[in-house]
């Protein structure tokens, strides 16, 4: 033991000599293709982990940014978080000035030490360390090293090599060593486009180095985790928050997750339990069952998060979510097992990556990989997830942060990966109907209703709860083509069985219709435009993905103003492409009355680099047909 | 008595007997007050302040002197989900050993209606949290258990604090509404406090005079004849005591607005702050009773008066920088530009200094009061008139009151006669009389070597130019060919500096490009993005295929392409605050647009004039047709910084207007 730390010590040291040369990073010396597009070049970034043990892991990092101007300061990341079970042994920088000068030094005590709650966070016991630099030229670069000890060995950080965009990288190394006893291993991602070198790889030992990877400009739609490399690693027999743990699968974490972490956290006391069943009655369905308790919890309880020790992987306790009302979403979720569970319906607390981009748990390979929790209940083949920590979701609703991707479910015989539900195309439907008419000013008066399912559900729901201000500045901005807007009225229904969202609109403007001269004209689209612009990228290089489909379908009856005729209409138009199809015509029902049909129809895809010029072009057409005008001539 | 003053009396006692059926006392909330659904008078509100009371008063203890107590106990009722947030309280203190605050907590219970019952679930330690901030500062926090729609909780938190200088702030009024709020301060008559009320609502202010005592205890020991006696003594010192009621009810909740400045300088609020103390014995001794006096006293602090006389850390350096200069002009420049590329600014504000001028300058980086001292020093050491001039920022609300704390920023002035120029050089693109946005906020105080001072007017006088040239033709297909050359001055160019920075030239033509209907840029100049004293100037040629639209074989285009502003910016119909824009400003567009040839003007829009009342907007829109080209000359300005809410319909329908006329179409049909 005396003769690893006497070693380290010297390591250490050695280390810290070969740092003060100083003319190794001046700013000058960096060649063209790695300043390109980038505001920072990453000179080095050499992160060495050392597992001695199940119990104890050491995290050497040395990066070396060269910031290039004002937006690369990120590309520093001198931060480290700790805690308890984790602790900064080491942290120190060195400022060069592009000559390769030093200019400052950063000692420990002059970093900023911050605690990591916030937000809904009320409370937690991890805190954050990080450099706090003004800088007073540029290029600079920063020699940052920091060593962290911990016995979370079940968290082993993701090598990734770009973590950023605009950001160039000139060097980046990774040495892992370990004993072979624990079980240790890897997964590479997205390694094609990128020259890795895998240098060792033994029953002990791991390194990749990597050269030359130059900064990417970012493309709109890049599926980020698709495209950048990274190495995600674990060890079979880890250390979780204090508790040994072994798993070489996600079947065998579930179980010890079941019997280690989860055991004991979900009972109630008496009085819980027959409130809830006295609540269910004689219902025997289990999903109705579920949903009176899913509904219970929903107005029982509130998100508010505390994270203390182990609070950061295990559930709080049933009973204290009970007593107190709140918890985060492990807390909720479990306590709404807990309930279930009295009225004999079963459901298991899931693992997931919550995020509206769609990322999946790796399902070949265990690791501690997800941020967030929800609850699995079986449906006879089918599945239902909850989401706890929403007071408003309807039952099972997952659209946006939970849906399309594979989660891991702890059911008491082990993990089991199951791919939540997915919302398709043509499940995300707005539907629109309603009219509006035109006086013979222009002045605008029309009435609508806008039914919204699947995705867009969501994106609707909100709005019923919304401050005056914050409603009238919605409508403002989804309308924001009609200048002057007046918003009359506004009536809601929210269906959550059928997950429906019903807006009912009435409202005017004056001055819709432009009059110069003798003609009027306005646009006959009025309620939906696209009006989100598809940029056009010069030499696109990534591909590009649409996540989640939707459709869109309108229908409007316009009432012509009085002594005008028809000088022209916008032709009816038709696109089908292989990112989706639009339709839009328009029907003359009399003299004085068209009825305006629209149909959208975006599909979920993954395209290449090459194929988004089609797509914008396709946007575009969208964009331009949806503002066609219609011309009127006064009658003489 | 006539029927009139008979209702009203009635009105009042009925008013009267209303107030006391509520129960401001913790305890006793009623079950009406747990079955209301919504708040009576703002049926949108998600939480209602039912009650909060606040008693600040002083307590002596001989070790520590005289320490401040402020008690609060607070009722809130949650009416929505979204007002749940209602429902976690936290309370700052001060952790540094001599002036260490301390915050407790108690009495925190939430009530619910269960079945008609009120339940209480009291809040335990579970739900209490202490946590450290940074090496100042530290945060109590409470998170109430068991909390749902309509629930209704209580607390009171207790905060003992050294710190006589500045009581807390009391705000009458939140974002939800508050029904009751009281607020009382037992000021022992040493103590003279400036309280200074803020916001459009004011409280009523009760004044009584009272008694209180402080007692002093000692012991004396004596020793005769070998036997030590010890004998407790106890002195009695009775003083009067002030004691002020504030209190304001039915206050509505304060609701954000754009273009407000800060919605703080509207907010009903108490700011204390210590004027003068007058202990036995002592002399009186002045610290903020007037603006004098607060500027005397700010001077006089070590990391502000004495920062500007030294001079030995720059003088050989500035030698070098004002070699060959004559006018003051060109001196003022130069120095200017001279610190802000010497020393970099660290994001701190203040007029302290923190590392003193001397370290900020070897450092090259320093805090506000830092680099505009030394920027006043190096300006007084080249013979010119220069002091500093202390700025509250925007953020930290309009300094109406004489007291130390209402400033929080330092920059400088140059005074020749009664011409007054301000510098701040803590911004990479500011110039004379050009201050960072934050800086626009009403008034600053310049204070001069003999301790006098005097009102600055931070407000920009000289309106900001932004003159748009277009020369452009278009095709039959509709398409637009064409040049333009922006020039932008004072906060125009400065904002435009600011923005472009560090953005390459082809990202920022990217942008460029999908903003304006996807023209495409085929030459781009930019002139004088580092020369401050002059206009920035853009010169771009493009072409446009969607600039026009083709309709029924006519082409239809707007004059000025994409560069309208296209929607009124004003959309609310109420409002409640002035509009800020922080700058007057001129727009102006000349263009000059060519027909494609086969094509004769159909119509074209007319000319039009607006003026704004009292000279604070106008609008010219003019339009002529020569031979086979248009011209269009467009000039728009608003004539102050600040606009009144009581114009605010004139300046909505003033951009209605205006949007509309520039929203209007040429219309070209084939011959």
């Amino acid at each position: 033991m005396k003769i690893t730390s006497l070693f380290l010590l010297f390591f250490t040291t050695v280390a810290f000599t070969v740092h003060a040369q100083k003319n190794e990073y001046q700013s000058l010396n960096i060649s063209d293709s790695l300043t390109e597009n980038a505001n920072a070049v990453v000179r080095l970034n050499q992160i060495d982990i050392v597992i001695s043990s199940q119990r104890s892991m050491n995290i050497k990092t040395k990066r070396v940014v060269t910031v290039l101007n004002e937006k690369g300061i990120n590309a520093i990341d001198a931060i480290e978080s700790y805690d308890k079970r984790r602790t900064v042994k080491a942290i120190e920088a060195i400022i060069y000035d592009a000559l390769g000068n030093e200019i400052k030094k950063i000692k420990r005590k002059d970093f900023k030490d911050q605690s990591a709650s916030g937000g809904s966070t009320i409370f937690s016991d991890g805190r954050y360390i990080y450099i706090e630099y003004t800088p007073t030229q540029y290029p600079f670069t920063v020699v940052y090293e920091s060593e962290i000890e911990t016995s979370n060995t079940a968290f082993i950080p993701t090598w990734s090599i770009l973590s950023d965009f605009y950001v160039s990288i000139e060097k980046s190394v990774l040495n892992v060593n370990f004993p072979a006893t624990l079980g240790f291993k890897k997964k590479e991602f997205n390694f094609s486009n990128f020259k890795i070198k895998k240098d060792t790889d033994t029953a002990t030992q791991l390194s990749y180095s990597v050269a030359t990877v130059l900064a990417q400009k970012f493309e709109d739609f890049t599926p980020v985790s698709k495209v950048f490399p990274k190495v995600m690693m674990g060890l079979e027999s880890f250390n979780l928050e204090g508790v040994d743990g072994t798993a070489k699968n996600w079947k065998e974490y579930g179980k010890w997750f079941s019997e280690n972490i989860l055991m004991g956290t979900a009972i109630l006391n008496d009085e819980t339990k027959v409130k809830i069943k006295s609540l269910v009655g004689s219902e025997t369905d289990p999903i109705k069952k579920a949903r009176i308790v899913y509904q219970y919890m929903q107005e029982k309880s509130r998100y508010v998060s505390v994270q203390v020790g182990i609070g950061g992987f295990k559930p709080m306790l049933a009973s204290d979510v009970d007593r107190l009302g709140y918890g985060d979403c492990k807390a909720l979720s479990n306590y709404t097992r807990a309930l279930l569970d009295v009225v004999g319906v079963p459901s298991y607390y899931t693992e997931l990556f919550g995020d509206q981009d769609i990322r999946n748990m790796e399902a070949d390979f265990f690791s501690i990989q997800g941020n967030h929790v929800i609850l699995c209940v079986p449906n006879g083949e089918d599945t239902i997830f909850l989401e706890c920590t929403s007071q408003d979701d309807p039952f099972g609703y997952q659209a946006n942060f939970t849906d399309d991707r594979d989660v891991v479910v702890m059911k008491p015989d082990g993990g089991e990966i199951i791919h939540t539900k997915t919302y398709h195309n043509k499940d995300n439907a707005q539907i629109s109907k309603g009219n509006y008419a035109i006086d013979t000013n222009g002045n605008f008066s029309g009435k609508i209703t806008i039914v919204s399912e699947g995705s867009q559900y969501a994106r609707k729901a909100a709005i019923e709860n919304m401050q005056p201000t914050a409603k009238e500045a919605h409508y403002k901005g989804y309308w924001s083509t009609i200048n002057n807007l007046k918003i009359e009225k506004t009536t809601f229904s929210n269906d959550k069985e059928k997950v429906r969202f019903t807006e009912n609109g009435s409202i005017n403007a004056i001055n819709y219709g432009t009059i110069s001269g003798s003609k009027m004209m306005f646009a006959i689209n009025a309620f939906n435009q696209f009006t989100g612009s598809v940029k056009r990228i010069r030499n696109r290089k990534n591909p590009f993905e649409i996540q989640r489909g939707f459709i869109d379908t309108d229908e409007i009856e316009v009432a012509l103003p009085a002594g005008f005729t028809v000088e022209f209409i916008p032709s009816d138009f038709e696109s089908i492409t292989k990112f989706g199809e639009y339709k839009s015509e328009i029907v003359k029902k009399d003299d004085s009355t068209l009825v305006y049909k629209r149909t959208l129809f975006i599909k979920k895809g993954l395209y290449s680099n090459k194929e988004y010029d089609e797509y914008r072009l396709f946007m575009d057409q969208i964009s331009k047909n949806d503002n066609a005008k219609i011309i009127l001539t006064k009658n003489q | 008595m006539s029927f009139k003053t008979a209702f009203l009396i009635v009105i009042l006692l009925f008013s009267l007997s209303n107030m006391k059926a509520q129960n401001f006392e913790l305890g006793k909330v009623s079950l009406a007050e747990l079955q209301e659904k919504v708040h009576p008078k703002d049926s949108s509100a998600v939480a209602a302040v039912l009650f909060e009371k606040g008693k600040n008063s002083f307590e002596y203890s001989q070790e520590k002197g005289f320490v401040m107590i402020t008690e609060i106990k607070a009722r809130i009722k949650i009416y929505k989900k979204e007002g749940y947030e209602w429902a976690n309280k936290s309370i700052r203190y001060y952790t540094v050993n001599d002036a260490k605050e301390t915050v407790s907590f108690s009495d925190a219970t939430t009530y619910n209606l269960v079945n008609d019952k009120i339940e209480k679930t009291k809040l335990k330690s579970d739900g209490e949290f202490d946590e450290v901030l940074n090496k100042y500062w530290g945060q109590k926090k409470i998170t109430m258990p068991n909390i749902k729609q309509g629930s209704v909780i209580e607390f009171k938190y207790t905060i003992r604090s050294v710190r006589t200088g500045s009581p807390r702030d009391w705000y009458f009024q939140s974002s939800i509404p508050v029904n009751y709020s009281e607020y009382k301060n037992y000021v022992p008559e040493y103590f003279i406090y400036n309280a200074n009320l803020k916001g459009f609502i004011r409280p009523v202010v009760t004044v009584e005079n009272g008694r209180n005592s402080i007692t002093l205890n000692s012991k004396e020991r004596t020793t005769s004849n070998r036997v030590t006696q010890t004998s407790f003594s106890s002195d009695k010192i009775d003083y009067l005591e002030t004691r002020t009621t504030y209190l304001a009810q039915n206050m509505p909740a304060m609701k954000e607005e754009s273009f407000v400045n800060n919605i703080d300088n509207y907010t009903s609020s108490l700011v204390q702050e210590l004027a003068m103390t007058k202990y036995p014995g002592e002399p009186l001794n002045a610290y903020s009773t007037n603006w004098n006096a607060v500027v005397k006293t700010i001077y006089n602090y070590d990391d502000f008066g004495p920062e500007l006389n030294k001079t030995g850390y720059f003088e050989e350096d500035l030698k070098a920088v004002l070699a060959g200069l004559n006018t003051a002009e060109e001196k003022i420049t130069a120095i200017l530009q001279y610190v802000k590329s010497t020393v970099k600014w660290n994001d701190y504000y203040g007029y302290s200094c923190n590392d003193g001028v001397k370290q900020a300058y070897k450092n090259k980086t320093g805090n506000v009061a830092e680099i505009n001292l030394m920027l006043t020093a190096m300006l007084r050491h080249a013979g010119l008139t220069a002091n500093p001039v202390l700025v509250s920022t925007r953020s930290n609300g309009i300094a109406l009151f004489p007291n130390r704390t209402a400033f929080n920023y330092v920059i400088a002035a140059v005074e020749n006669g009664t011409d007054v120029v301000l510098l701040d050089a803590t911004d990479k693109f500011s110039s004379p009389n050009v201050l960072p946005f934050r800086d626009l906020n009403w008034l600053g105080r310049l204070i001069r070597k003999d301790g006098t001072s005097s009102e600055v007017d931070l407000m920009p006088k000289q309106t900001s130019n932004d003159v748009i040239t277009m020369n452009y033709a278009v095709n039959d297909k509709g398409e637009v060919v064409g040049k333009l050359r922006r020039q932008r001055t004072d906060h125009n160019a400065m904002i435009f500096r600011s923005n472009v920075k560090d953005l390459k030239e082809e990202a920022y033509l990217e942008k460029f490009e999908n903003e304006n209907d996807k023209i495409e840029v085929s030459d781009y100049l930019r002139a004088n993005e580092n020369d401050l004293k002059l206009p920035l100037i853009e010169t771009i040629s493009f072409t446009g295929a969607n600039s026009s639209e083709i309709l029924g074989g006519k082409i239809y285009i707007k004059p000025m392409l994409s560069f309208s502003q296209g929607n009124n910016p004003f959309k609310q119909e109420i409002r409640e605050y002035p509009v800020d824009f922080g700058f007057p400003f001129l727009d102006k567009y000349a263009i000059n647009l060519q027909i494609p040839a086969g094509y004769k003007v159909e119509s074209f829009p007319a000319s039009a004039s607006i003026l704004m009342e009292d000279g604070l907007g106008s609008f010219k829109f003019l339009t002529s047709l020569s031979g086979d080209s248009i011209q269009v000359s467009i000039l728009s300005q608003i004539n102050r910084p600040i606009i009144s809410a009581e114009y605010y319909p004139a300046l909505k329908e003033f951009y209605q207007k205006m949007m509309e006329k520039e929203n209007e179409k040429i219309v070209l049909s084939k011959i």
